[in-house]
């Protein structure tokens, strides 16, 4: 039989290439100027998060008690604290702080939230009903009170035990209490941001779940596990593109508020929420030191929220037009 | 028509449970398909028509176990398919195909059409992977689609060339059996007959069976070689194409095809038109007795009370009805 092909050259010409929705989304976020510059200093702090060590002036440390407080200056670019460190440099240490945290929050938020999410959605039942209990559960309680409640009953006595743990077996490892800093606030606050990313994936999986063309794959005779991997993933993958360029933004914020707070990371590791913290007690004579880490904590969060709304855009096309 | 039916369906019923109430206290169960029986037979177009929610979509899934069958047999080359788990199913899989109603959520938008059409190639064993890219050309080709599309991605067709993809992603795994699943009711009137032909033409070719689920009773009218006539759930009538549109049986089939226009504007002025009156019922609390006495014409009180045999008055015609004679059909 030869048929005759009808009607098709309306829609795909010859000498365009194919286009997958990646590659399309891709092209659409590079003509999204607020995302490209988004994506900018998202490059940039990152840039300056890994290489940092190597374009500061001074060590982060360094302490020059005769050159306190000092005004912004060619020398110090964003002046010096009460001790007499140079503000750059801790402000350029801090990003590094800033994106360890929300790199290991994320990823670990990410882990947990898919994987729970994806079973949720995919199985159903019971197990679909448990996860979304501990969801609710945990979404219901104020993310600071529950940060402050488990950094202030688990530090004390986590550190007596490193201490105690020290003095039995002179292992150096438990001599050093910044692992107890790291475990509760990378600990904690991955434990308030994995459920709306559990939430995320089981809505997307049980909307994907019911499309004929998954319907389809299974009158194809495909297993689950081809179905999860070509079908259910890939299709799902978009909105939690978004929603992870978005919480590594609040991931920094939050880390900042918990340092602000007195719950985050320890001085002398610089942060700019422990930075920020210290800045405004002597604002209203330096205003510079809570200038400087404020400034660059809202252009880091402005910029992953550009990124992500322009990813949004880029990924829904439906919904911006 | 060959004596022995290529799938016998005997007594299929699916029964959705739904909870309703604020904490899913109360259950309810949705009638979607009860107690229907029906052979398909090799060559054959079948069609199930019927307004929407009567369950004939439904019977299609189920008859393909893509939903588990609440009770019922669907007999295909002598085994019950229907009590069969996803593994032991998979071999069946190949030769029982679906064609979707939406030609634009039946492709999974992050493959390229070549890989929908070779997919059910590979994963089946029906050829290597380097004699893949042939067998999927010709496969194009059977749908009337050019080559160059195999790299394309399903948003850059139109709905008539997507359902094309479809057709030849289901031929791809050589199958005896396809349901088309309202599968050209979404697409436009023009594509449609292009669409319709399409399946005639892959049927003669490759010998297929369909089973046709539609509203559009001209098209049915066109295609079909048996038509069977569904109302809320249960099978009201079943007959030769020529028996059901000369002779309808059943007052539903009657109302129904009073409902199609004649061509022919003479023939369209004589029409009577028969309209129902009320509502279908809900499936939730389908009625007792026959489940079209609420708006049956000529419903009697054993309408009421008991449900009608699914009997063959005439040979090759099937009917549900209290009011109907053994051979009234003549």
């Amino acid at each position: 039989m030869t048929m005759t092909p009808v009607n098709l050259s309306s829609t795909v010409a010859d000498d365009e290439p194919p286009v997958s929705l990646w590659r399309d989304a891709w092209h659409r976020l590079l003509r999204n100027k607020l995302a490209v510059a988004g994506l900018a200093v998202v490059i940039l702090l990152a840039f300056v998060a890994v290489f940092g060590p190597w374009l500061t002036p001074y060590d982060f440390l360094t302490q020059d008690l005769a050159a306190r407080n000092q005004a912004p200056s060619l020398a110090h670019l964003f002046g010096t604290d009460d001790l007499g460190r140079d503000v750059f440099s801790r402000v350029v240490y801090g990003t590094r702080t800033a994106f360890v945290v929300a790199i290991v929050v994320t990823t670990i938020a990410v882990v947990i939230g898919v994987t729970l999410g994806a079973m949720a959605g995919y199985f159903g039942g019971l197990f679909d009903r448990i996860v979304m209990w501990f969801t609710d559960m945990t979404m219901s309680v104020p993310n600071l009170l529950l940060v402050v409640v488990i950094n202030a009953s688990l530090k004390t006595p986590l550190t007596a035990w490193m201490e105690a743990r020290y003095q039995a077996t002179l292992n150096p490892f438990y001599r050093e209490t910044i692992w107890v800093d790291f475990l509760l606030v990378f600990g904690s606050m991955a434990l308030i941001s994995w459920p709306p990313y559990a939430r995320l994936v089981r809505a997307q999986v049980l909307s994907i779940r019911g499309r004929p063309y998954v319907t389809a794959a299974r009158a194809l005779g495909l297993t689950n596990r081809l179905i999860l991997i070509r079908y259910i993933v890939p299709n799902a993958i978009g909105p939690l593109i978004v929603s992870v360029s978005a919480g590594l933004g609040t991931a920094m914020v939050l880390e900042s508020a918990f340092s602000f707070l007195g719950v985050g990371v320890n001085p002398p590791t610089p942060s700019w929420g422990n930075m920020i913290s210290d800045g405004l007690r002597v604002w209203q004579h330096y205003p510079h030191l809570l200038a400087a880490p404020a400034a660059v904590l809202g252009l880091a969060t402005v910029a992953f929220s550009f990124l992500g709304d322009g990813l949004n855009d880029a990924l829904n096309p439906r919904g911006s037009k | 028509m060959a004596a022995e039916p290529l799938i016998k369906v005997e007594n299929l019923v699916k029964h959705f449970v739904v909870r309703l109430g604020a904490f899913g206290e109360r259950g309810a169960t949705v009638h979607a398909v009860d107690d229907v029986n029906f052979d398909i037979f090799a060559g054959e177009t079948l069609s199930l028509v019927g307004e929407s929610g009567c369950g004939k979509s439904t019977t299609g899934f189920t008859l393909l176990n893509l939903q588990k069958a609440t009770s019922g047999k669907v007999i295909f080359q002598g085994e019950n398919i229907v009590s069969l788990d996803e593994k032991r199913m998979r071999p069946y899989r190949r030769e029982l195909q679906i064609v979707f109603q939406d030609p634009y959520s039946t492709l999974n938008p992050r493959m390229t059409i070549g890989e929908v059409v070779g997919e059910p190639i590979l994963f089946h064993k029906l050829a290597t992977k380097a004699e893949l890219p042939e067998k999927v050309t010709r496969l194009l080709a059977d749908v009337g689609l050019p080559a160059r599309f195999a790299s394309r991605y399903p948003h850059e067709l139109s709905g008539g060339q997507r359902q094309r993809v479809a057709i030849a992603r289901a031929l791809a795994c050589q199958p005896k059996f396809i349901v088309c699943d309202e599968a050209i009711s979404a697409l436009d009137v023009s594509v449609q007959a292009q669409i319709i032909n399409l399946l005639l033409d892959l049927q003669e070719k490759y010998g297929l069976t369909y089973l046709f689920i539609a509203h559009d009773l001209a098209v049915v009218r066109h295609i079909s070689d048996r038509v069977g006539v569904m109302y809320l759930g249960r099978l009201a009538e079943l007959a030769t194409r020529e028996q059901l549109f000369s002779n309808p049986l059943h007052p539903y089939t009657r109302a129904l095809l009073s409902a199609v226009p004649e061509a022919d504007p003479e023939l369209e002025k004589t029409r009577q038109r028969q309209i129902l009156v009320g509502d279908v019922p809900s499936p939730l609390a389908p009625p007792a007795g026959c489940r079209f006495h609420t708006r049956c014409p000529i419903a009697m009180d054993k309408c009421r009370a008991v449900v009608p045999e699914w009997r063959e008055v005439v040979p090759g015609h099937h009917v549900a009805c209290h009011a109907v004679e053994v051979g009234a059909a003549g």
